[in-house]
């Protein structure tokens, strides 16, 4: 860990415009980790927990959950675990307790990919040192994505959160360093590595996430979060999928899912719950649909099963939602 | 067998310091003016250092030196195991620039804090000329070798019938034969307790504490490094937070951290990282095993051959005696082979992990077996039972005690394996697939030399100690449970004392030879003691037994008796004034002189759901019985059990190091992405025991129960997912993907 200074804030005002080695700590569970490995090398932490971005509240629009609210409060919130069981479920996959009652919302979105090169400063890595090169591509690539990676990179974003968020349609509120806010949909937040795999959001310097906005799943609308890895708990996905389902009688009304543990982010796939949409929920369709999840994935020597897997996840997760099990 | 005290559950007597926090374990101590260390380590696997710019790291604040091999700190070889070292890496640090594994110590920063030491260490800048490593099984073949010797046998060993001149004849023309092939890749101990010492000099002497399971020969081979006489060195390891084999050799973190000590006259910790561990201080070899199992209609074993290919580092032989340890005798059989090639890479040093040799043996030998029970139309375990070894297969030597077929039978039942349905793949239950698995479990037994004090004291109480070690298993409990044993005493009544090097020698905790090592010599002691006190009565004028003849005093429950008198041992020592009277007895090793074969064994079985679409396999129930001779302690030997069980279904379903074939590095280094068991993968575990005391083995009647409890489980799940699937996975740890595949290795969509 490189010496840093560290200061804490606890108004929106105080911030000032972030030098450009300043970084933020939340429940510190990324950041401080990567700073031991001296992965990022801040010169400066500013502690934003005291800030007041706190607060889980539910209106007629949706859901809004305060930045600095932690996993494990979110995952336990009636409004949360009644209506938007897909977050809950996603939060209580990840991590461990201890971690859950440290790490916040706004930083599960900005949590860093668990690749092992990025994580060890001796290795070559596009994304740590643009232009270093990628030996993930070649060398130990079983948690690695099969969606969306380029020559560059094929790093996961591993964060559970955002898959569910994204099948909501969940929107965040940004506060830049000037006081202005904007409102980006979590679908538009996230990069695809390309040929620039260090940069992975839209996020502007010293930009701020305040709130996650998520709209109310329309009445009836049954959601839920599938996981599968190695052990039972305590590890980041080999695959997941999020999903949300809405009947009129046997058929589908709506369905969407999105995937995680197989994208360089969060992965939609809009052309699965087309392919539901209108049919009846039987094995046969959903097979159908799920054949279409793994379109445009591309297979790396330790992870090409994941092509076959993610299409079984979303199966068994639809199956678990509309009763098939 | 009629014991007081053995046999029955005790709860720790060091339980409460462990959960209050105030056991210090070697990493807790912070004598006056401590320094520091954090070790550097290579970035590549093979070739040389060029040069180090160490100039940065000696400018961080807080820094007081940096050793590396053009500033070296003088270090000699190790003593051998020969010489009752007992070295991890036989190759000192510091002393030459060569490089021959990834993670290898090329330096030690010493600081005033640990966070400075590691910064500084960061700032290091190191130039390699690097040479291609040998880092894969292809790579590393063409190097293979045949070892000179394997458990006192030949590197292949050989059971042959009268007329057979070589086994493959039989197997080709036996009515039912199977031949596989099975892999698992290397595993890492990683005990929670990292790997630590702290050294103060003072003067010539040096004291060191050390996470070790060799109080004894760490010393030893600690002195030897440093090149001082061991009686100098005063090591102290009261409490151990598990070692499962890493912790059973000296590491050379050790006498470079008491070298930079008596350089630098001031006291020096070092604590390895997590990563650190993964190269330092050892892991369980890969392998690739053949077995081919040849059986007549019914079932009777023709031949059993089992050939082992195992990796090794360039630097150190380690022979992980999978075949010799397992199929050389479990199973009667007219023709048996068992041979072992060992495979070099350019890894840091292979060391024994918690049961050596058998763990991944048995992991072949047992899934062979039932792969041939379903070829057979059999039970498993009726397969078993008629090829039941009564007699040490070629040697011709009964077991000191066996009962392998009351494992069997007991499990069974308690299991209720008769519900089990023998057709695979056909429980579905929900979205999971069910099914049942069994396999037998053994571990040698050994005995070492060892040695204890029992004092008697003039408070009425008793002291037992040796210089053995607690590695969590609970031998702090044992030494008290079996000095109360023999003295006749309540438990609370007896102190136990050991992890200090001052105390009587004892060997190291390995093998799963403590308890029947040091229990023999304590209960030795602790009668010699009670001649001592007879002696002492009857010929001290001031006693009240004064002038009895010896033989007409005995001693009972603390008491001396002779006529009708009775008077309690402290009542004579106060009378006579003394403070204590004490015997110090060692006891050799066990000698094999030929008669008998020692051996635990056990039955165990279980039941595991996989998901019928995305294959994750999860264990739902364990039931183990075990006959390892006389239990000592109920409850601390469930928890030994039960431990063995955890350690087998992680590496069954979730241990895998992975080697990265550019670098020599291991690509998952932390305990995030190595895979141990969680709680959530620990289903409830039904723990038996067959009681029956081992005393051709050991005068306590037991025979260890450290590492048994892992070696059938590996099997039994491999065997209950193809109950469950009707896949059979030939290699571990069994992840989603190797069950995923179809028999064509084309993926597909339907359900599995
Ligand atoms: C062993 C382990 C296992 C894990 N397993 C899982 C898992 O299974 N699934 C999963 O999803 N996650 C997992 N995680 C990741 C964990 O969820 C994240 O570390 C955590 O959510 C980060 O939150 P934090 O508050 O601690 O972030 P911090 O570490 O404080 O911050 C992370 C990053 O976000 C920035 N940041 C934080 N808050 C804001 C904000 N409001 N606005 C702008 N920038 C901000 C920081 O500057 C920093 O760059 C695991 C982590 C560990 C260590
Ligand atoms: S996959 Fe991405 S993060 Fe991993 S080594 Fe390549 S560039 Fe770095």
């Amino acid at each position: 860990m490189r010496p840093f200074r560290f200061t804490a804030v606890t108004s929106l005002d105080q911030l000032g415009p972030p030098g450009p080695q300043t970084s933020f700590i939340a429940g510190g569970t990324t950041v401080v980790d990567l700073m031991k490995l001296e992965v990022m090398t801040p010169d400066e932490l500013v502690a934003i927990d005291q800030l007041p971005l706190r607060g889980i509240r539910e209106d007629a629009g949706g859901l809004r959950l305060g930045a600095l609210e932690t996993m494990s409060a979110v995952a336990a919130h009636p409004a949360v675990a009644g209506g938007y069981q897909v977050i809950s479920e996603s939060l209580l996959q990840s991590a461990s307790a201890q971690l859950r009652n440290m790490a916040t919302i706004g930083g599960n979105l900005l949590q860093r990919t668990r690749c092992s090169y990025f994580r060890d400063v001796h290795s070559a890595c596009n994304k740590r040192v643009p232009g270093s090169g990628c030996p993930a591509i070649t060398g130990e690539n079983r948690m690695l994505a099969i969606l969306g990676t380029s020559a560059s990179c094929i790093a996961t974003n591993p964060s559970d959160l955002a898959v569910a968020l994204v099948v909501l349609d969940a929107q965040l509120r940004l506060r830049g360093t000037g006081g202005g806010v904007r409102t980006v949909p979590l679908r538009d937040f996230y990069l695809e590595p390309g040929d620039r795999p260090d940069r992975e959001n839209v996020l502007q310097p010293g930009e701020l996430i305040t709130e996650v906005l998520v709209p109310r799943p329309a009445a009836g609308t049954k959601t839920g979060y599938v996981k599968v890895r190695d052990r039972a708990s305590y590890e980041f996905a080999l695959t997941s999928a999020a999903v949300v389902l809405n009947m009129d009688g046997d058929r589908v009304r709506k369905a969407e899912v999105a995937v995680g543990g197989v994208g360089t982010k969060p992965w939609l796939l809009p052309q699965v719950g087309a392919a539901l949409n209108g049919r009846a929920l039987d094995r046969t369709n959903l097979e159908a649909a799920a054949s279409l999840a793994a379109n445009g994935a591309k297979r790396y020597p330790d992870n090409g099963f994941k092509v076959e897997l993610i299409q079984r996840t979303v199966v068994r997760a639809f199956s678990r939602l509309g009763g098939l099990v | 067998m009629n014991y007081q005290v053995l046999g029955k559950p005790r709860d720790r007597v060091d339980g409460r310091l462990k959960v209050t926090g105030s056991a210090l374990y070697a990493g807790d101590r912070h004598p006056e003016n401590l320094a520091y260390g954090y070790l550097v380590t290579s970035c590549v696997a093979k070739g040389s250092i060029r040069s180090m710019d160490t100039s940065k790291a000696e400018q961080g604040p807080g820094v007081v030196a940096v050793y590396t091999p053009f500033r070296p700190l003088k270090l000699y070889a190790p003593l051998s195991r020969e010489e009752g070292g007992g070295p991890g890496d036989e190759q000192p640090p510091l002393q030459d620039r060569g490089i021959r594994f990834y993670g290898q110590i090329i330096g030690l920063v010493v600081a005033n804090s640990f966070e400075q030491a590691r910064d500084a260490a960061a700032l290091i800048r190191t130039e390699y000329d690097p040479a291609k490593p040998v880092l894969t099984w292809d790579e590393g073949l063409p190097h293979a070798f045949a070892p000179k010797s394997i458990e006192e046998e030949g590197s292949t060993a050989t059971v042959l019938a009268p007329g057979v001149t070589h086994i493959d004849d039989v197997i080709r023309q036996a009515p039912v034969s199977i031949e596989v092939t099975y892999r698992e890749p290397m595993n890492h101990h990683n005990p929670m307790e990292p790997h630590a010492t702290t050294a103060i000099w003072d003067g010539d002497r040096l004291e060191i504490y050390e996470a070790t399971q060799g109080i004894i020969s760490h010393r030893r081979t600690v002195a030897s490094v440093l090149g001082v006489d061991e009686d100098r060195v005063h090591l102290l390891c009261p409490f151990v937070g598990g070692g499962f084999g890493c912790k059973g050799s000296m590491w050379m973190h050790s006498p470079v951290t008491a070298a930079a000590a008596r350089d630098l006259k001031r006291p020096v910790k070092t604590v390895l990282t997590r990563e650190q561990m993964f190269t330092l201080v050892g892991h369980r070899p890969a392998l690739i095993q053949q077995v081919a199992l040849a059986a007549t209609p019914d079932g009777a074993l023709q031949a059993v051959k089992h050939e082992v290919q195992s990796t090794v580092a360039t630097s150190k032989v380690f022979i992980e005696a999978a075949a010799h340890r397992t199929s050389r005798f479990l199973y009667k059989s007219p023709n048996i082979q068992v041979s072992q090639k060992l495979v070099p890479l350019d890894v840091g040093p292979p060391t024994f992990m918690r049961a050596p040799g058998v763990a991944p043996g048995m992991f072949a030998l047992e899934c062979a077996m039932d792969e041939l029970a379903v070829k057979l139309n059999l039970d498993p375990v009726e397969l078993r039972m008629r090829n039941y070894a009564e007699i040490f297969p070629g040697k011709n030597v009964p077991w000191s005690s066996k009962n392998l077929a009351e494992c069997y039978r007991i499990g069974a039942e308690k299991f209720g394996w008769s519900q089990r349905r023998s057709e695979p793949g056909v429980r579905l239950e929900g979205e999971w697939l069910a099914g049942v698995g069994m396999a037998s479990a053994l571990y040698p037994a050994h005995r070492g030399g060892a040695s204890a004090k029992v004092r008697l004291l003039a408070d009425g109480t008793a002291e037992v100690s040796s210089a053995t070690q607690d590695l969590g298993t609970g031998t702090w409990t044992v030494l008290a449970m079996v000095g109360a044993e023999y003295l006749g005493l309540p438990v609370d009544r007896v102190r136990p004392a050991l992890g200090d090097s001052m105390f009587p020698p004892a060997p190291v905790s390995g093998g799963s030879q403590t308890v029947a090592s040091v229990g023999t010599a304590v209960r030795k002691a602790a009668e010699s003691a009670i001649q001592k006190l007879i002696r002492l009565a009857v010929s001290n004028a001031k006693s009240p037994m004064h002038g009895l003849a010896p033989e007409t005093v005995s001693y009972d429950a603390g008491y001396l008796a002779a006529d009708n008198r009775r008077v309690a041992f402290a009542d004579v020592l106060n009378a006579v004034d003394r403070g204590a009277v004490e015997a110090v007895e060692s006891i050799d090793p066990l000698s094999h002189d030929g008669r008998y074969a020692y051996h635990s064994f056990g039955a165990q079985y279980c039941e595991v759901k996989v998901n019928r679409y995305t294959a994750e396999v999860r264990v739902q129930r364990v039931t183990t019985v075990m006959d390892i001779g006389q239990v000592v302690n109920l409850k601390t030997a469930r928890s030994q059990v039960m431990g063995g069980v955890v350690f087998g279904i992680g590496l069954a379903l979730l241990e895998q190091s992975l080697l990265e074939t550019g670098s020599g590095r291991f690509a998952n280094a932390n305990m995030s992405e190595y895979l141990v068991a969680t709680n959530a993968d620990v289903p409830y575990i039904d723990v038996a025991f067959v009681e029956k005391p081992d005393l051709v083995f050991s005068p306590v009647g037991a025979r260890g129960v450290g590492e048994i409890g892992i070696s059938g489980i590996p099997a039994a799940v491999a065997n209950a997912v193809y109950n469950a699937t009707g896949k059979r996975v030939r290699e571990f740890p069994i992840t989603p993907e190797k069950l995923l595949l179809g028999e064509s290795g084309s993926p597909r969509i339907s359900v599995i």
